[in-house]
């Protein structure tokens, strides 16, 4: 990955390099978006998320309020949960935080979020067995659990949790191209 | 990147992603993704996937995904369709997608599948437990600009309906595909 230590990236003055700063937004932005896609369901809630998130903890790095810098990785996480928190009493009022948050970050950083390419993964999901689609698409888009799953398709919850696996460990490897 | 000593497996992952495990160790796990650069990297592939797999458009959708994609401003044209009556859509530039709805008597219906035939595949799609509507008596096909390039002929959708633990077959649905 190449991204340095929190205790490179915040000096010992706490003045925190453009640099440096761009760096620290490399490492965490997809941890970022990660956890907002997982608790927010949204992409482009999870984008703003990084945007306010980023921004949030570079603001407090510059102003020296962080208090352990070896748990720099803490702070983010719960800033994380603190702004999703907030987003989800008032997604609208957050949406417009993160659209003015982007002023803040370091100069030209965009954050780097890939997407899996649709096409592949189209190609990918027919390339499953039936039931493996079957509950991959139940799960992410239906949010079904592996009790509901299992219901429907008369298998049990385990049996869902297996073919699960195996499907999404085949699915990631394949969206990579390392299976066809 | 340094190699973790206790990597978050797969498995826990995706209970994590799904709800699925308990609420203190969801929070261990995430305080944990967010310090191993190594999990950390799994973490955003696996939500790389999760979010590629929410916005993917499965040939069956749900009504709510139908609401939720008009909501978003997704132009469809919606197509009415009976067992064994050959009907005809047009995809013009008008519309991003079409959508069939497959009418049948569906209300004691516990389960249905749809095969998808086309003959230059090796064999059909058969997508199981697939979303549908038993008071409407509804199931939607998705149909994307993009499969026009995927054959040369239209296919065939065989309907099964699981009620009371018996297979029954509903009938084939042929729709006639005109791409603008």
């Amino acid at each position: 990955m190449g991204c340095r230590s929190p205790h490179d990236v915040v000096r010992e003055d706490t003045v925190v390099q453009s640099d440096d700063e761009r760096a620290f937004c490399e490492k965490f932005a997809g941890r970022i978006h990660a956890y907002g896609l997982r608790h927010l369901r949204d992409g482009a809630c999870a984008q703003d998320l990084v945007q306010h998130v980023l921004l949030a903890v570079l603001q407090a790095l510059r102003a020296g309020s962080v208090e352990d810098l070896a748990r720099v990785d803490a702070y983010v996480l719960g800033t994380c949960r603190n702004a999703v928190m907030d987003m989800r009493r008032g997604e609208a009022r957050q949406r417009r935080v993160a659209q003015q948050s982007s002023a803040g970050l370091p100069e030209s950083y965009e954050p780097s979020l890939p997407r899996v390419d649709r096409t592949r993964l189209e190609d990918c999901l027919r390339g499953l067995e039936a039931r493996e689609r079957a509950v991959v698409l139940a799960t992410f888009l239906e949010d079904r659990d592996a009790d509901e799953i299992g219901r429907t398709l008369n298998v049990s919850a385990g049996n869902v949790r297996v073919i699960r696996h195996r499907a999404i460990a085949h699915l990631l490897g394949c969206v990579e191209g390392e299976v066809s | 990147m340094t190699a973790c000593s206790r990597p978050v497996a797969l498995e826990t992952l995706v209970a994590w992603w799904t709800g699925e495990i308990a609420s203190d160790e969801a929070a261990r796990v995430e305080e944990h993704l967010f310090a191993c650069d190594a999990c950390a990297a799994v973490s955003e592939r696996f939500a790389r996937l999760a979010a590629g797999l929410r916005e993917h458009l499965p040939p069956i959708m749900s009504s709510a995904q139908r609401d939720r994609l008009l909501a978003r401003g997704t132009r469809m044209r919606l197509t009415h369709v009976d067992a064994g009556v050959e009907a005809s859509a047009f995809f013009g530039p008008d519309v991003d997608l079409l959508v069939h709805v497959l009418r049948a008597d569906l209300f004691r219906a516990q389960r249905v599948d749809v095969e998808i035939v086309i003959p230059e595949w090796p064999q059909p799609l058969l997508c199981e437990a697939v979303p549908f509507d038993a008071e409407a008596g509804e199931i939607l096909v998705c149909c994307q600009r993009h499969f026009e390039h995927m054959s040369p002929t239209d296919p065939v959708f065989r309907v099964h309906a699981v009620e009371s633990g018996q297979r029954r077959r509903i009938g084939e649905y042929l729709v006639r595909h005109i791409w603008r």
